[in-house]
């Protein structure tokens, strides 16, 4: 399935990005540019897991990379409902411990404001 | 892009009770497309659970995307191969070889720096996919095959089954 994403302005000016589809190889660089995009202007940033089947290293680059950005311009980026096992990806590569992990909405529009 | 799948039935017979399919890709990244639904109609046909199929999709990435990047460098004409085999009746195991040049992932150099990665291990161009092989696969191992028989590396990635 081609990657798709799409985005939304949330109350609080929190922007979420919702990602649906595997984060592999071909689903990083179907999203890359948009990511950039979307990091070069956000200051709150939701970036919804949910519906991710897969996340591969390539993949972390594409969600890491653009986060971080917005982190270095003084904003904030959450990661929201990840699955069981793309949550073991961010665990195993310690990305939990640089952007934080909520499965609650109301909790992780709180760690926006 | 091009692919050979060899059934059981298509094996030499020495190699019946451990060989069940062969993928061959070009050191190419498109066409890892043809890496799913190589690795899904095996994981179908083994009725494998949904946490070591999302194991076995990530390790084969994570070693061919590193072959044709780090290994054949931009030569996009070689070929790398892909053997699942069934060696015993808990373990499906995938071997990949090449003819890169010699790299060895699993040395004491390279898995030390890996003992306490940083988030920042993974955001270095080639990243640290080698890291997420050892935590999701079951057994990993590495073969130089020497020059007399072609030459390259033979990586062997294993996953229990139920």
């Amino acid at each position: 399935m081609e990657m798709e994403l799409s985005t939304h302005e949330m109350d609080g000016g929190i922007t979420r990005v919702e990602l649906d589809g595997r984060m592999d190889i071909g689903g990083a660089a179907a999203v890359d540019m948009k990511m950039n995009l979307i990091a070069g202007s956000a200051k709150k940033l939701l970036i919804d897991l949910q519906k991710v089947t897969f996340l591969g290293s390539m993949g972390l680059r594409s969600i890491v990379i653009p986060a971080r950005a917005v982190v270095s311009r003084g904003g904030k980026v959450v990661l929201y409902a990840p699955t069981e096992m793309v949550e073991s990806v961010l665990k195993a590569s310690n990305i939990d411990t640089l952007l934080p992990v909520h499965h609650d909405l109301a909790a992780a529009v709180a760690a926006l404001q | 892009m091009s692919s050979i799948s060899c059934p059981v039935a298509a094996m030499p017979a020495e190699d019946t009770a451990k060989h069940v399919s062969r993928l061959t890709l070009k050191s190419q990244l498109d066409d890892m497309a043809l890496l799913w639904p190589w690795a899904e109609a095996l994981i179908a046909q083994f009725n494998i659970p949904s946490d070591t199929a999302f194991a076995i999709h990530l390790c084969l990435e994570e070693a061919i995307s590193n072959v044709i990047r780090h290994g054949y460098i931009g030569q996009q004409d070689q070929l790398l191969t892909v053997n699942c085999a069934l060696p015993e009746a808990h373990l499906i195991e995938f071997t990949i070889e090449d003819q890169a040049p010699f790299f060895d992932p699993l040395e004491p150099d390279h898995i030390e720096e890996l003992v306490e990665p940083s988030p920042e291990d993974f955001l270095r161009p080639g990243g640290r996919g080698i890291l997420l092989m050892r935590k999701f696969a079951s057994t990993i191992k590495y073969e130089r095959i020497e020059a007399g028989k072609g030459g390259g590396n033979r990586l062997t990635i294993g996953f229990a089954l139920p």
